[in-house]
């Protein structure tokens, strides 16, 4: 094993059994959990609109906004990440605000990464939803709105789904946050903008392979526990 | 009275109703018969004020519907129940399902209260669903899945649903069409009840023996408008219009 070289923080003696510092992949898991969970809430609010807007109503540049969410499902995250890098720089426009290589900037790109297929899923479950359940909504005396919670009601996997989908592109998504967040953690080794992706990849890198190997089991351990939840809030919502 | 005054209605091109005049009374059933495919599912929809016809006028009580704003159009539609061919239950409980109705009707607060209750559980039936189940003979599925009703099932809690919250009209379209004969007789059974009850309803049916048991009235529509409009027994035993003969006794068919 080589030396590595760039030590991420000061080697310390080994004093405990556990192979990796424990408030060091704690801190990465706060970052990666608190990234990815704020950018998909914000995505959700934006593309659960966007969906019934697109899902009901027929407007002037409904094509283009189609086209939009269709390109952004396969827009590379290094691309995302190096526009929101470009933005959030001293020169660019949201430069003012002194973003770069923090969280907020880490949720910006995962925003932009998660809202497309949140949005695509989405808009599928809901047209999906049979004009029939419409028309007995409507029939029975609902309003517009009240269709519009029947259809939302009705389309809940697939909209759970969606939701499960935008997390996990967000928080299995290297590119992006390595770009704009810079993978820091503070001189203490406690993690600033470093998620379990990107410090997977400096780990590996340096052949901490114990270390990359715990913050993996981590990462797939929260990305399963999220998808049972879902499953389950699914399945639960079924039945009542 | 819901009544229809030379309404026309086209999709596109497609002339689907002309010139038809037809009225529903509280109190008596009115059958709307015809071939497959001759728009007595628009008719029928006109009727409930869900569809605005192209031309002609239609009122609800004397008050010309489509030309209140949509929030007076609201209360008048609510005024009426509509079961459609294909049981359009939602995916929950019967009870959520024929609850509905009245649900929509109450404030947003009121809603609200409502979901939290029966989030924590403790929601009691209201009395007008148990009442619809009755009418139906599903009081016993009360708490059962929708889906996981039988086809017949499902349009007898489509029925009740649509009764629940006590509507002057019902409109159904074809509701026996896809059903074993006992359901069928349930739902005329059922249908003859509401009549009883001072409801008006409007059934569309291409089967004409459902409509010589049930209706009082018959609107007999051959393509072009309808054909001929009169009582059940007069329709049938003495057709004034030849085409509507040919139908009644079985020979004109599409």
């Amino acid at each position: 094993m080589s030396v590595p070289l760039e030590p991420a923080a000061p080697l310390f003696p080994v004093v405990v059994d556990l192979p990796f510092r424990e408030g060091y992949v704690r801190s990465i898991i706060f970052v990666s959990l608190y990234v990815s969970v704020t950018a998909v809430a914000l995505s959700t609010l934006v593309s659960l609109p966007v969906a019934m807007l697109m899902g009901f109503a027929d407007f002037r540049g409904k094509q283009l906004v189609k086209s939009i969410i269709n390109t952004g499902m396969g827009f590379p995250s290094v691309v995302v990440g190096l526009l929101v890098l470009f933005a959030v720089s001293n020169q660019g426009p949201l430069g003012a605000l002194e973003l770069i290589f923090t969280r907020e900037a880490m949720i910006m790109s995962q925003f932009v990464l998660a809202t497309p297929p949140i949005t695509a899923i989405t808009l599928a479950a809901i047209t999906g939803v049979s004009e029939n359940v419409r028309d007995a909504a409507h029939a029975l005396g609902g309003t517009r709105l009240d269709v519009a919670l029947v259809v939302i009601k009705e389309a809940r996997y697939g909209i759970a789904t969606a939701i499960l989908a935008g997390f996990g592109r967000a928080i299995s998504e290297v590119g992006s946050v390595l770009i704009v967040g810079g993978n820091i953690t503070s001189a203490d080794g406690v993690s600033k903008t470093r998620t379990l992706t990107t410090a997977i990849q400096l780990e590996a890198r340096q052949g901490q392979y114990d270390t990359a190997m715990v913050l993996g089991a981590v990462l797939l351990a929260l990305v399963l526990t999220v998808n049972a939840i879902v499953v389950r809030l699914g399945d639960e919502g079924a039945m009542r | 009275m819901v009544r229809l005054s030379n309404v026309t209605h086209a999709f596109g091109d497609e002339t689907v109703v002309e010139d038809l005049s037809l009225s529903i009374d509280p109190g008596e059933v009115v059958a709307i018969i015809g071939p497959s495919g001759v728009g007595k599912t628009t008719v029928l929809r006109i009727l409930a004020l869900f569809l605005e016809p192209t031309a002609g006028t239609v009122t609800l009580d004397g008050r010309n519907v489509w030309s209140l704003s949509e929030e007076n159009r609201l209360q008048l539609r609510r005024r009426i129940g509509m079961v459609f061919q294909e049981a359009s239950l939602f995916d929950a409980t019967v009870e959520r399902n024929v609850e509905y109705g009245l649900r929509v009707r109450e404030s947003w607060r009121e809603r609200l209260r409502d979901e939290l209750w029966s989030v924590l559980g403790s929601n009691g039936t209201p009395e007008a669903v148990t009442e619809a189940l009755d009418f139906v003979g599903l009081s016993d599925k009360l708490h059962q899945e929708a889906r996981s009703l039988s086809g017949g099932e499902a349009q007898r809690v489509s029925f009740a649903r649509a009764l629940a919250y006590d509507p002057e009209y019902l409109l159904l379209d074809e509701p026996t069409s896809d059903l074993d004969p006992r359901n069928t007789a349930l739902i005329e059974a059922a249908v003859r009840e509401a009549r009883d009850r001072g409801i008006g309803v409007g059934i569309a049916t291409h089967d004409m023996h459902q409509a010589e048991r049930i209706a009082d009235r018959v609107a007999v529509i051959l393509g072009e408008g309808v054909a001929e409009v009169g009582s059940a027994e007069r329709v049938f035993e003495n057709p004034r219009d030849a085409r509507t003969a040919k139908f009644v006794a079985g020979e004109l068919v599409y």
